[in-house]
């Protein structure tokens, strides 16, 4: 899980965090073209607000862009995301280039790609279409990028379509160029003033390395926004609907990818190796220490932002082989058991999730005896969704111990349960003792 | 009844605190110095109160006038028929009168193990307190070894153990007239030892027979072995008194103790178990009952589920940690 704040999420971080990334980046100068196309979309162009409703303190920020003459707005999901999840709390509020404000209405939420659609009180001049028909980008195009970086202004910034990503769960465009904090939601248009996605992400690690969500699914979610009746009304409902669908897509790819076996010698353990989830290993460098290890971890490139402290639907497998070169069987133990304990640390106070439930027990595969805890939570605000965590060790050695921790968050408990027997049933010791 | 006569002056808790002798009734009590027994006592008069023989053969302390009288049962008496046992009250001293006849009790058997004082059982404390300190930095520390773990941790038990067994010598020298440093530190010592056996024990059957209850509740055993050291500290510290009433006040200590450390899981965690997993792990050749199925442990875990979602009905307090979120620029 920790090597997720590889990806900066969503762009979500704190405005000093921003600044800091804003002076290692420096915006390059726009080139006509941009000057361009900033003079004819300046009018559709909009900040978008979550205020605290009370005392309309301003809590987020983000961009937004008209689409053609109509009253809808796309943004990201994220953007729109306390709005969606706590409307007692949160209110929205639009600024356009002009410093016109008004009310933010939320029609539709795509959680998966990051996309929201809200109505506001005035009209497009036409500048963004999403037409049905949407040409292929080449690699190495021109893309410009705008938005409200930082909440210091309107701004367009210059950059290269470098091809779709396929490291995060669904299909992004990679996008060298600038995008800062501010500008998630906002629109990177061609050069001819073709919508080609919206600004989402950066790499917090990379320079320039910046992700937009195809205009496809901005596409989609629009004809699903004509299509609807009436505005859901509790957002909450939706977005849990969504991430259960996300869970099922997650689990279906996981079972269409074969389970790849990493030697940890003498054990083999089971992993899932893809472009979505990635493994590298480790092993203790340090001679001093009377024991060594050697670990394998794997985690899925990215997670779903539900709210600022909620991210999930996403799967991280470690397998840790503990050996005592010098050690006796009973340090051993001592040292196999501090490093199995405590290794779920949620507790009850948690208005996310519940507190987590256990079942414990001595279990073998026939293949490997363990000790296996598998540790769930529920959350409070989505029913249907669990958090689960694996935790085993071997017990087939006084001088080894392979632990093993697979979490898997945001999947319905079916799934949870399937997830823990894969693992179970697939560890095992090459040479039987 | 024969003389010579004994007045006792008695403190609260019924311990002689003075004893005069007297020759031949009757016996004039009072702050004044013509009385055969003065009296320290500014709330007594000068001539309080006498004892006389009485026609049964028995004594008697007659009321000489005083302001504040002869109490005796938390009630004033002119004229007070005693014998041996019985404590009158005069201004705020309490008084026995025996006579040369008085049978006392039995002699007690000395159980005290005289050779068991001082020296013996504080050296003995200490090197199983060194012992112990050793031993465990030596399973606990996996890493590189230090001396320097090893110190500390031999200091920090030495200190604790010093601190508490200090703590009972000076309550013993209040009460009991002397510190019998030595025998509250082997206690402190030999208690340390078996709740580090008990410890392991525990670890041990729970690993050997799946019997994860013992580790989850582990500290009330320790709370256990705790207050067992305190009764026998307080046994130490007066071996005459009932030894009933210091076994009630150490079982009350542990259900304190116990129900202090459910509540403080209860709501720092949610529940009443110290961990929410056993996480003992030993040799394979310890391992006494089956493992189950990797099926049995699937079915085991589908009726979880109704708890967690038994769980999503319990309302938070307003102590929950906030969702809040701060200033965001996305």
């Amino acid at each position: 899980m920790r090597f997720k704040s590889l990806l900066a999420l969503a762009l979500c971080c704190y405005a000093t965090m921003a600044i800091s990334a804003e002076d290692k980046v420096e915006l390059p100068a726009p080139s006509s073209s941009a000057q361009r196309l900033y003079s004819h979309a300046k009018a559709d162009i909009v900040q978008l607000r979550s205020l605290l409703k009370n005392g309309r303190t301003q809590s987020s920020v983000g961009s937004g862009f008209l689409i053609g003459k109509s009253n809808l707005a796309v943004t990201n999901y994220h953007v729109m995301s306390q709005i969606a999840l706590e409307p007692d709390t949160y209110v929205g509020e639009y600024v356009d280039t002009n410093g016109k404000r008004g009310t933010v209405k939320l029609l539709a939420v795509d959680v998966l790609h990051d996309l929201a659609v809200v109505s506001i009180d005035r009209k497009g001049g036409g500048f963004f279409n999403v037409p049905d028909k949407l040409p292929p980008l080449a690699q190495g195009q021109y893309l410009y990028s705008m938005g409200n970086p930082l909440d210091l202004g309107f701004a367009i910034s210059e950059g290269a379509y470098n091809g779709i990503v396929n490291r995060s769960f669904y299909d992004q465009l990679m996008f060298t160029g600038p995008i800062n904090a501010g500008m998630s939601g906002g629109p990177s248009v061609t050069v001819d003033g073709r919508v080609a996605g919206v600004n989402v992400s950066k790499r917090l690690d990379g320079e320039l390395v910046s992700f937009l969500v195809p205009v496809r699914f901005v596409r989609d979610l629009l004809k699903k926004v004509a299509r609807q009746k009436q505005v859901p009304k509790d957002f909450k409902l939706v977005v849990g609907q969504q991430l259960l669908e996300h869970q099922k897509s997650m689990m279906d790819r996981l079972e269409h990818t074969p389970l790849t076996f990493k030697e940890l010698k003498p054990y083999k353990v089971p992993v899932w190796e893809s472009d979505q989830v990635r493994c590298w290993g480790r092993s203790n460098s340090n001679q001093n220490k009377p024991y060594s290890f050697d670990q394998v971890n794997c985690a899925m490139e990215s997670a779903l932002f539900v709210s600022n402290r909620i991210q999930t639907g996403h799967i991280s497998i470690q397998h840790k082989l503990l050996q005592s070169t010098e050690l006796g069987a009973l340090r051993f133990s001592a040292l196999a058991g501090n490093t199995f304990k405590n290794q779920d640390r949620s507790g009850n106070k948690d208005r996310r999730f519940t507190a987590p439930q256990c079942v414990e027990q001595f279990v073998t595969n026939d293949k490997l005896p363990m000790r296996a805890v598998l540790c769930v939570r529920a959350y409070r605000k989505f029913p249907g969704l669990y958090d689960f965590s694996l935790f085993t060790a071997s017990t087939d050695s006084g001088q080894m111990s392979l632990q093993s921790s697979i979490s898997t968050s945001g999947v319905s408990y079916e799934n949870g349960l399937r997830i823990t027997r894969i693992f179970l049933e697939n560890a095992s010791r090459e040479n039987q003792p | 009844m024969s003389a010579p006569f004994y007045i006792e002056v008695l403190a609260r808790n019924g311990e002689v605190r003075q004893r005069q002798r007297v020759d031949a009734l009757p016996i004039r009590i009072g702050q004044g110095y013509d009385n055969d027994f003065i009296l320290d006592d500014r709330h007594t008069s000068a001539h309080h109160a006498v004892i006389e023989g009485n026609e049964t053969g028995g004594l008697e302390v007659i009321d000489l006038g005083s302001r504040n009288g002869v109490v005796h049962k938390g009630k004033r008496q002119a004229r007070l028929t005693i014998d041996g046992n019985t404590v009158f009250r005069l201004g705020h001293t309490n008084l026995r009168v025996r006579t040369a006849d008085f049978s006392v009790a039995d002699e007690m058997r000395d159980t005290t193990l005289h050779y068991w004082e001082g020296l013996p059982p504080a050296l003995t404390g200490l090197v199983l307190m060194v012992l112990l300190a050793l031993l465990s930095t030596w399973v606990t520390n996996t890493e590189k070894t230090e001396s320097i773990r090893y110190a500390t941790g031999v200091v920090g038990l030495l200190s604790i153990g010093l601190l508490w067994s200090g703590g009972w010598s000076l309550v013993n020298r209040l009460f009991g007239g002397q510190t019998r440093f030595g025998r509250h530190l082997f206690i402190a010592a030999s208690g340390l030892v078996v709740m580090e056996i008990a410890s392991i024990l525990e670890s041990l059957a729970a690993y050997a027979f799946s019997l994860e209850t013992l580790t989850r509740y582990g500290s009330h055993v320790a709370v256990a072995i705790a207050a067992g050291m305190v009764y026998f500290h307080l046994v130490t510290i007066n071996p005459v008194h009932k030894r009933r009433r210091f076994a009630f006040v150490s079982v009350l200590l542990f259900f304190l103790g116990s129900g202090m450390i459910l509540i403080v899981n209860y709501q720092s965690r949610g529940r009443l178990a110290d961990e929410l997993y056993m996480s003992e792990l030993f040799s394979p050749g310890l391992r006494m009952s089956s493992d189950k199925t990797v099926d049995q442990f699937i079915a085991e875990s589908k009726q979880l589920k109704s708890i967690v979602d038994g769980e999503r009905g319990k309302m938070l307090g307003d102590d929950g940690e906030d969702d809040g979120e701060g200033d965001m620029e996305e």
